[in-house]
């Protein structure tokens, strides 16, 4: 979908670097930063930078405990993960120049990269699924009646698929009419659509984790 | 008309129709969400978080609209 990125430094045709990965190295980069300054630091009486993370931690905290109850603890460091890095690399496509030279793209506005995280939310569900017990995870696809089975089977591979087309779709389209509105008028006219983005890069990040916690609550359902 | 042509009336045709239904059926349920919420002011907490999960499945279906559109498009 698209056109392919271009290759920034060749590696053998296999693991190629390209603009998006070199995006997710300089957000890699930021978050451990971020990260770090707040471990370093760690205090009894939080500071305001500790204590302006410490209430996004708590944020996320209640809102997987709202869509998992008990379960969310032990889930929290995966969803939690995933939802900070699709919301760095949705805003990394909003900083001017970003998207506007092959060295830099916004992560998520390529479907290779949703992808990625499709398959990584695939595997987490299965494991999560199977975590549970073997024989409860098999008796989930025969559940109702049998003839289900090769229905349930696709569903669990076009649940990931539909997760990264969106995240993708929303992303790209995003950029897209930003682009577009740039070409027609560049002065002020974008700042509209950018505005817009704010809004829709975080309702994403959103939706994706938690359709992640909703799949993961249906996997690990036990009676 | 040439191919080309015909390609392009395909992706408008694809995303305008894709983009109808969908608001539609986002229309309805956010309608019916908030007199709920008006009715029900202390059900508003899960109700908004059925009601972003909703739109968000909605949502995917403009979005493959789009997609398939941008695919007919590179197509030209």
């Amino acid at each position: 979908m698209g056109e392919p990125s271009k290759v920034i430094i060749s590696l053998g045709g296999i693991l190629d670097v390209t603009g998006e990965v070199i995006a997710m190295w300089i957000l890699l980069a930021v978050i451990t930063v971020i990260c770090l300054a707040v471990k370093l630091k760690l205090r009894e009486k939080p500071g305001r930078f500790q204590n302006m993370i410490e209430t996004g931690v708590e944020y996320l905290d209640n809102f997987f405990e709202g869509l998992l109850g008990e379960k969310s603890r032990q889930y929290f460091t995966f969803l939690g993960s995933l939802f900070i890095f699709i919301i760095f690399a949705n805003y990394s496509g909003l900083i001017p120049g970003v998207g506007m030279t092959d060295y830099v793209k916004a992560p998520t506005a390529s479907l290779s990269v949703t992808a990625g995280l499709g398959v990584l939310t695939f595997i987490f569900l299965q494991g999560a699924g199977l975590k549970c017990g073997i024989k409860h995870y098999f008796t989930r696809f025969v559940k109702p009646i049998f003839i289900m089975l090769p229905l349930l089977v696709l569903d669990e591979i076009i649940k990931p698929a539909s997760l990264a087309l969106r995240l993708f779709g929303n992303v790209f389209g995003e950029e897209m009419v930003t682009h577009q509105l740039y070409e027609i008028f560049p002065i002020g006219v974008p700042v509209v659509m950018m505005v817009l983005s704010l809004l829709f890069c975080a309702l994403q990040a959103m939706v994706y984790t938690m359709l992640v916690s909703i799949y993961l609550d249906e996997a690990t359902e036990t009676e | 008309m040439t191919n080309s042509a015909f390609i392009a009336i395909a992706a408008a045709i694809a995303i305008a129709v894709s983009t109808i239904a969908p608001a539609i059926a986002q229309g309805l349920t956010a309608k019916s969400a908030m007199e709920s919420i008006a009715r029900q002011p202390d059900a508003a907490k899960d109700i908004r978080s059925t009601l972003i999960i909703a739109l968000a499945l909605m949502e995917a279906l403009t979005i493959y609209g789009l997609l398939i559109a941008f695919m007919l498009i590179s197509k030209i």
